[in-house]
């Protein structure tokens, strides 16, 4: 295990990743992995401004706002919250072509242990194909910065949102060890 | 007062304001009293307007935002009251055309017709700048203070059904293209450029 004290180098790249494709609003629904993320954010990254939403679609209600307001927003949450989200997606965000860098932290994929959340995890990767969102997975922390920003540049400069998956290997460094 | 007599009032009064409209009736409403660049029009998403107007007023802090909301859309949204609340920003104007019922989805009862009370909850989560109006000179006042007072403002407007006989443009990128140049951030691979 990490120590508390070091940020855990995975979640240094997704920061990293989201400042280079010029990204500097997050919306979000918090998890545990992605807590990770949001403390670089706040010790790392001042430009980077942060807002939390109740509930997953309205963090993509706000996104699609802050576009229309010239700004190039992320949108973090858990795979569970992308059922939240669906509505929003297909009604707002694909048919309008609003992008934003989507980032999904896994659940119900390798290493899960809690059962309900496996149909949801299973499902993530064709509902994004069945709504037409494309999806990209962050492999390992060395390539996740380069990952994430290629996502997040191209939705920007194509107009069309794009998902990175988080899969729990890479966000839950446990999974890798057996611990 | 009918929602077109308040939306015709809310037009006159925000000119040259974005106007973020909900989906159905409030948005053909705001069409039918006369089109503009600044208007954004939902044809879906039902219960975001008011998180796209929190997010257009967090990006353009300059300009005063507008958003038509409807009470059963709200209604489907009431955690965007809490967020508002908790974000304050005080260039958003929620305008809640309140008709107590799903208007565009043939008239069923919503719950502020038994009770449910908008302005209320909207003061339960922090906004200060609420008020429950029913009368048009009464919105015309009001809807003149948010240009000088601090919002985030919620006004619950109450009014009746008015069965709108036009729908604004339908094209979803054309709406978005065109409200975006209004707001003077027109959007990357519409204008050209260096090759």
């Amino acid at each position: 295990m990490s120590s508390p004290a070091a940020p855990l180098p995975w979640a240094v790249g997704v920061c990293a990743g989201l400042h280079a494709a010029g990204s500097r609003h997050v919306v979000y629904v918090p998890d545990n992995p992605l807590s990770h993320v949001l403390r670089v954010l706040r010790e790392s990254y001042p430009d980077v401004q942060t807002t939390i939403a109740t509930r997953e679609e309205e963090a993509f209600g706000i996104a699609a706002g802050l576009y229309l307001g010239g700004k190039r927003p992320t949108v973090m949450l858990q795979s569970s919250g992308l059922g939240n989200s669906i509505n929003a997606l297909t009604s707002l965000v694909v048919p309008y072509q609003i992008p934003s860098l989507i980032l999904i932290s896994m659940r119900g994929d390798e290493g899960e242990w809690n059962s309900a959340q496996v149909p949801m995890g299973r499902a993530v990767a064709p509902i994004c194909t069945a709504v037409g969102l494309s999806h990209t997975t962050a492999t390992s922390p060395e390539t996740t910065a380069d990952t994430v920003a290629l996502v997040g540049k191209t939705a920007f400069m194509t107009r069309m949102a794009g998902v990175c998956l988080l899969p729990r290997r890479l966000t839950v460094p446990s999974v890798r060890t057996g611990e | 007062m009918t929602r077109l007599d308040a939306t015709r009032r809310i037009a006159a009064a925000c000119a040259g304001d974005p106007i973020v409209a909900s989906l159905g009736h409030p948005a053909y409403d705001l069409f039918a009293t006369g089109d503009r660049d600044t208007y954004f029009y939902t044809w879906g998403s039902m219960g975001l307007a008011s998180s796209i107007g929190l997010g257009l007023a967090m990006a353009q802090p300059h300009k005063r935002v507008v958003v038509i909301d409807g009470d059963g859309s709200l209604l489907m949204n009431l955690g965007s009251l809490a967020t508002i609340g908790w974000l304050k920003p005080r260039n958003l104007v929620v305008i809640v055309a309140d008709n107590r019922l799903y208007g565009t989805t043939g008239g069923q009862e919503t719950a502020t017709a038994h009770g449910a009370d908008l302005e209320a909850a909207a003061r339960a989560m922090g906004i200060t700048a609420t008020e429950t109006v029913r009368g048009g000179a009464e919105l015309d006042l009001l809807l003149a203070r948010t240009k000088d007072e601090a919002g985030p403002w919620v006004i619950v407007a109450k009014v009746e059904e008015s069965a709108p006989t036009v729908k604004p443009p339908q094209d979803c990128v054309f709406i978005k293209q065109r409200f975006m140049a209004a707001m003077g951030v027109p959007e990357g691979g519409t204008q050209g450029g260096p090759a």
